[in-house]
């Protein structure tokens, strides 16, 4: 079986719109965190998201093929639509049955669920708004893309919570692997919604947060998380493939493994074996040993039970270790679309420069501190290994390998 | 990576399920056999003011018969119907489990609105400006029930939540025997969960395709959709293994395939152009030619463009002469549209049609409709000698699903 390799990205994220701003954000450490100013959160604890503020479908679409979407949907479209541009994919020459659309979202389009919801609450079931409707069940961004590109091929989208992008990368490799397609459009999608952002505030998972215009953002280190949006596809093929066609090769799949650990229903496995476990299992698929690892990017996510669970288990794997990437304190919690994560990754791959870290202790540290980055360094990096994991249980580890040309 | 060149056969060893006819299989299984209607009066929510209110709804004494107050407070509605389906069936988990390493046991789930009940019994005192209990919104996404399935029966296989609407268990079928047949998994608890919300039911409502009386599938005065709740399980283990423990094999799972319509969000492509090709693909991947499929579970669900363009599917596939020896039947007339859980407890009925060499009827069906004809087993199940059937499901935004299983013959 041919190695499958990643030729193209779309990115729509708190850290820039497009690739080239996001790799340069995420090079300069600059996080995507500001003010909401989409809904009222004056009775939260919170008032901060990571969004990609200046995000405009109309430079990605026509206002006839976005009007009726959601933010996500809009998001996602557009993220496909940049990724196929940029992997030089010629949609009219080839089989579309053959091209698959396997994205994740953890909670969908929970804007346009709650505004459907509310016209029922106001005016009752003869009130409530029928074109609202289809864009509240989750598989609404992934259906708009295969519209959007006139894709028949297999179309799927998963929703587990912070695992939802990476599911949906693990069966855009299941499609590959058995050759029923040649391409997938793969990666995942996230709004942040006013009822999305409402309940974890109500659950008290949101950080403690209220700015001022022009308010230096510190986010409490393991004081819950900060949410974000954006959409990130990712352009998937087998490696024979894309070098027919000549295709820009950004990295190799070089393990997705997916786990459950035993956990308490909104929180972490209880204890690190599971994670352990499929980051072994990752890098004895990828043919490597933890010391061939140059690249440590966590799930960290300011929840302080992410952060324990990862810190046990890499003491344990990498005795030395010293720096790592906690990349979601930069990006924020974008649940669904942490194919931004792997984006990063893929990109510090290509340009041989590895992404900017913390000192591993950060993760056992509390409260209010100046996260103190080093910035990302050029450098050798061959193997990227990236941690995941999502309340309920479920954990993942990725290996990234870079392209020998 | 996976290794897809194993090819390991894949076969169903264990049934869950919780319906509006039945909560246990075998009252499920004479119920489904039988014809009995599920579908009634909503008694979950005020159902006043909507055209179409009657609905296959699982009666609240099967809930509170099967969990604590506590249980019954702390989970969704969605969480529980799942978490009843498994209760039969896993009333011995070492037993179904035996041998078989936990961190190789994976659960696929389909899910539809997952907890929506709950976020709604939380949003509308928000809106009222009143007080709610935010704690349950721990079980309001839509991706828990695989966590309680994995946390409650110790399973540390892969995990994770198909979303594709009314074809999300269907696919999660699919998945399931994806991972089986490549070793990534040694078995698979594959679910699917759906309980009324109010959002779906006025949603359903708004589209105005929701019969006001009962579901009629395929018949010329159908005039939509019922909708329905329940959940499913199908046990996903690989046939040497499956052998070697003494296990019911109920069938095989031979492949499947999904695909879109990439056409229209809510509507299907009229002359049935995706629901074709999924079928097709799916025997493909089964490695079955056309003849050979004896029967079809169809998506069936009652609404005028759907049967019109499944039926045309069938016959556009199959060819006039063979799709009208065809049986074809919607059980949906019997338990309502279960939306998520819908291909699950569709898949589970055709299981159990392979398993007992019968073909569930679709019932209600009384005057044929020139656009639907073929033999939809109206009314009465029928006898018959069937080795391979096909269940298919369709959903919003043209995802489609379909299933190919196989008969086992009792050695």
């Amino acid at each position: 079986m041919s190695a499958i390799v990643f030729t193209g990205m779309g990115i729509i994220s708190p850290l820039g719109i497009g690739r080239e701003a996001f790799w340069e954000n995420c090079c300069a450490a600059q996080h995507g965190f500001c003010k909401i100013k989409a809904f009222d959160t004056t009775r939260m604890r919170c008032d901060v998201a990571a969004l990609p503020e200046h995000f405009q479908p109309g430079q990605y679409m026509p206002a006839a093929e976005y009007r009726k979407m959601s933010r996500l949907s809009r998001m996602a479209t557009a993220a496909s639509i940049e990724a196929m541009k940029e992997s030089g994919l010629k949609l009219e020459s080839m089989d579309r049955d053959r091209i698959g659309i396997v994205l994740g979202t953890a909670f969908g389009s929970s804007s346009h669920l709650d505004e459907f919801y509310l016209s029922f609450l106001k005016d009752g079931p003869r009130g409530a708004q029928p074109f609202l409707f289809p864009e509240t069940v989750q598989n609404t961004a992934a259906s708009h893309v295969a519209i959007y590109h006139k894709i028949p091929g297999p179309n799927v989208t998963f929703c587990q919570n912070e695992l939802s992008a990476e599911s949906a990368l693990a069966y855009a490799i299941n499609l590959l692997e058995q050759d029923l397609v040649d391409v997938v459009l793969t990666g995942g999608a996230e709004e942040v919604s006013f009822t999305q952002f409402e309940c974890f505030h109500a659950l008290g998972a949101l950080n403690p947060i209220k700015i001022n215009e022009g308010d230096v953002i510190k986010p409490r280190l393991r004081g819950g998380h900060i949410l974000g949006e954006g959409a990130g596809v990712l352009v998937l093929e087998r490696e024979e493939f894309a070098r027919k066609r000549g295709a820009r090769v950004y990295g190799r799949m070089g393990a997705c493994v997916l786990q459950g650990g035993q956990a308490v229903i909104g929180h972490y496995a209880r204890e690190g074996r599971a994670l352990g476990r499929v980051m072994e299992q990752a890098l004895e698929q990828a043919g490597l040993k933890a010391r061939e690892v140059d690249q440590l990017d966590l799930g960290a996510n300011f929840s302080g039970e992410l952060e324990d669970l990862e810190y046990s288990r890499i003491k344990q794997m990498f005795e030395n270790i010293r720096r790592v990437t906690p990349l979601k304190y930069l990006l924020g919690e974008c649940s669904g679309s942490s194919s931004l994560r792997i984006a990063a990754g893929l990109l510090s791959l290509k340009e041989q420069r590895r992404l900017p870290t913390l000192d591993v202790e950060i993760l056992k540290a509390s409260g209010s501190h100046d996260l103190i980055w080093e910035p990302a360094q050029t450098g050798l990096t061959r193997n990227v290994l990236m941690t995941f994991a999502t309340y309920g249980g479920g954990v993942g580890a990725v290996v990234l390998r870079k392209v020998e040309a | 990576m996976i290794n897809h060149q194993k090819k390991r056969r894949v076969v169903v060893t264990g049934l869950g399920i919780a319906s509006s006819i039945g909560t246990s299989l075998t009252v499920f299984k004479q119920n489904l056999f039988n014809g009995v209607c599920g579908i009634g009066p909503v008694t979950l929510f005020d159902t006043s003011g909507y055209t179409g209110s009657p609905g296959a709804q699982i009666p609240d004494a099967a809930l509170q018969a099967a969990f604590s107050p506590r249980e019954l407070t702390r989970c969704s509605r969605c969480d529980l119907l799942g978490l009843l389906a498994a209760k039969e069936l896993l009333v011995d988990s070492e037993e179904v489990f035996r041998d078989c390493p936990r961190e190789k046991i994976g659960v696929i789930m389909g899910g539809g609105a997952g907890g929506m009940l709950t976020w709604e019994r939380h949003r509308r005192p928000l809106w009222l400006g009143k007080k709610s209990r935010p704690a349950a919104l721990l079980s309001a996404a839509c991706g828990t029930l695989a966590d309680r399935f994995a946390n409650t029966y110790g399973l540390g296989g892969l995990r994770t939540t198909i979303a594709t609407a009314c074809s999300s268990s269907a696919t999660a079928i699919g998945y399931g025997f994806d991972l089986i047949r490549s070793g990534s998994q040694e078995m698979v608890l594959a679910a699917g969960s759906e309980a009324f919300s109010e959002l779906t039911f006025s949603g359903f409502n708004s589209l105005r395709v929701v019969d006001p009386e009962y579901c009629k599938p395929f018949d010329k005065n159908r005039q939509g959709l019922s909708l329905g709740e329940g959940a499913a399980i199908l046990i996903l283990e690989e046939y040497e293994r499956a052998v070697r423990h003494g296990k019911t094999l109920y069938a095989e799972v031979l492949g499947y395939a999904v695909n879109s319509d990439a056409y229209h969000m809510t509507a299907p492509h009229p002359e049935g152009a995706g629901m074709m090709k999924v079928m097709e693909r799916a025997l493909k991947n089964a490695e079955i030619a056309p003849e050979a499929v004896d029967y079809i579970n169809a998506h069936g669900t009652a609404t005028k463009a759907n049967d019109q363009a499944e039926t045309l599917a069938i016959k556009r596939l199959f060819g006039e002469h063979k799709a009208r020896r065809l049986a074809v039947s919607s059980t949906k007339s019997m338990v309502g549209h279960c939306l998520g859980a819908a291909g699950i407890v569709e898949g589970l009925a055709t299981v159990l049609a392979l398993a007992g060499q019968k073909a569930p009827p679709t019932i209600h069906y009384q005057t044929p409709d020139p656009a639907c004809d073929l033999d939809y087993v109206p009314n009465q199940a029928r006898s018959l000698n069937m080795q391979i059937a096909l269940s298919n499901s369709f959903a919003f935004g043209g995802n489609n699903t379909s299933v190919v299983f196989r008969r086992v013959e009792k050695s």
